[in-house]
């Protein structure tokens, strides 16, 4: 092989077969769909959601596992190779957890719809299995990483927080049936703290140390920002964890305040790298990203307020629809929007023998619907839920669905073109 | 403006050369487009780079540039850049 060639080849190991990353984001685009219809029909348990089984936690697990861990994964496994410069040392593991969590997550749902033991058991230890396959695969590729140590960093305390999310959540399963847990709520409040902060939460901040400034063209940025919110947010999560484990308030307010100050240094930080970029038009994918931040540091403050004993309306859910819907679906639909296009840029040759356009590969009228629908969702369901209005959030859900649709639809197009172009 | 871009760079007979070896993701990617956005550079373009930029073919692509990997020492790729619209 030429040198030329040996370079090609050792980048052609960094880059998966499409199928791989985009088997992810396709079932995450459906799962995404499926997130709002099941919100639709248990609209009218939404404004007073504490926990417990039903269609609310279902829709939750659509949302959390469906959409924010396929979509984690598949990314995972294509950009953390680029960011440590270390392939993935093999990729049928990869393709493996695909096709077990891929069909727990139904079987899960489906459990916690249901109530049925048997579902939930089953549903729980495959998407556990997926996921901990993801775990190894990521921890070997993290253990070779040579570059980039504030991605890497992150990508620890996602895969530890990962761990406690899968105990937890395995132990909150069986508990259902076996009543073990002395404090089955707190201990729910814990495995979605882990999930959403330290899992999915840590792997946006570490990635987003490289892929917002290469989307706007930024300089690289000052990784003891990166070293602090990394600090703040696992601070965060231990006294968070302290706090439930002794029932202790106060333990659980200074966590909230730890919390805050992670999230703040997080988007001041993305604050800059939009401040130094050298592009002129961001496009909606980056009103979707700005937009997420300002509800990050939103659901934060709602949160905070609760553990400060503030009377919010229905604050518990309103706490997590910011958090879930707001921050960090926002946050993920605007960068699969930038992702999806790039990465099937990379692996086909169009007619000419360069690759297609990004712009060809980018259907305008898809993502502007799900813009429109996304926010439009997302107001009307929080008003919902403060005002306690089932009929603001079933109509907000339904419009979620059309823009889920809508999503979907440009997830198709890129594929068909991605398909077409390469035959 | 150009001054504040990562990496160093100098002009050749053969036209702008970028040397981004060395430089942590995205500063290579930000350095190199940084110079094809200048409005008076029209190739062609000589990168040095530590490894194969993968990430950076769509956006060249999408602003009109076709490059070319050129034979060249162990430890570099050197690609060459050439603007076709």
């Amino acid at each position: 092989m030429s040198m030329p060639g040996a370079f090609l080849g050792g980048a052609k190991n960094r880059l998966l077969p499409a199928s791989l990353p985009f088997r992810f984001f396709v079932a995450a685009a459906i799962f995404h769909i499926l997130a709002w219809l099941v919100l639709f029909a248990g609209a009218a348990d939404l404004s007073g959601f504490v926990g417990g089984s039903g269609a609310i936690l279902a829709a939750l697990h659509l949302l959390t596992l469906g959409v924010f861990a396929l979509t984690a994964i598949g990314a995972s496994y294509q950009l953390l190779p680029i960011a440590t410069r270390q392939p993935l040392s093999r990729t049928w593991p990869a393709r493996a957890s695909f096709w077990v969590i891929m069909p727990g997550i139904p079987v899960l749902v489906f459990g916690m719809i249901d109530g049925g033991a048997m579902a939930l058991t089953v549903g729980g230890v495959l998407v556990s299995l997926g996921l901990l396959v993801f775990a190894v695969l990521t921890a070997d590729n993290l253990r070779r990483a040579t570059s980039m140590p504030i991605v890497a960093a992150h990508g620890w305390g996602a895969l530890l927080a990962l761990l406690g999310v899968i105990v937890i959540g395995l132990a909150l399963i069986l508990d259902f049936d076996l009543g073990f847990l002395g404090d089955h709520q707190g201990m729910a409040l814990l495995h979605m703290g882990l999930a959403v902060f330290g899992f999915m939460g840590l792997l946006v901040l570490g990635f987003s140390q490289v892929l917002i400034p290469m989307f706007v063209l930024s300089r690289a940025l000052p990784p003891r920002y990166g070293w602090t919110h990394l600090g703040l947010t696992i601070a965060g999560l231990l006294a968070f964890g302290i706090g439930i484990a002794l029932g202790d308030q106060r333990v659980i307010t200074v966590a909230g305040v730890i919390g805050f100050l992670a999230g703040g240094v997080y988007v001041w930080l993305m604050r800059n790298a939009l401040k130094s970029s050298m592009r002129k038009r961001l496009g909606d994918s980056f009103v979707l990203i700005k937009a997420s931040w300002v509800f990050l540091l939103l659901g934060l403050l709602i949160g905070f307020g609760l553990v400060a004993g503030m009377d919010i309306p229905n604050g518990a859910a309103l706490f997590g629809f910011v958090v879930l819907v707001g921050w960090m679906l926002s946050f993920l639909m605007g960068i699969l929007q930038r992702i999806i296009p790039f990465l099937a840029s990379m692996h086909v040759e169009g007619k000419s023998g360069r690759p297609p356009l990004l712009s060809d590969l980018t259907p305008a009228m898809p993502l502007k619907i799900h813009l429109i629908c996304h926010f439009s969702a997302f107001a009307l369901c929080s008003i919902g839920i403060v005002l306690d209005i089932d009929l603001a959030v079933q109509i907000g859900a339904l419009v979620g669905f059309a823009g889920a649709v809508a999503f979907a639809t440009f997830v198709a197009i890129v594929i068909r073109k991605l398909t077409s172009t390469a035959d | 403006m150009v001054d504040d871009l990562p990496g160093k760079h100098w002009t050749e007979p053969d036209g702008l050369h970028i040397d981004v070896r060395g430089l942590a993701p995205p500063e290579p990617m930000v350095a190199i487009l940084g110079q094809l956005e200048q409005p008076d550079q029209t190739g062609p373009v000589t990168v040095h780079h530590d490894r194969e930029p993968i990430y950076l073919y769509p956006e060249l692509a999408q602003r009109g540039w076709h490059h070319q990997i050129i034979p060249t020492e162990p430890g570099e790729v050197r690609l060459s850049l050439t603007l076709t619209k």
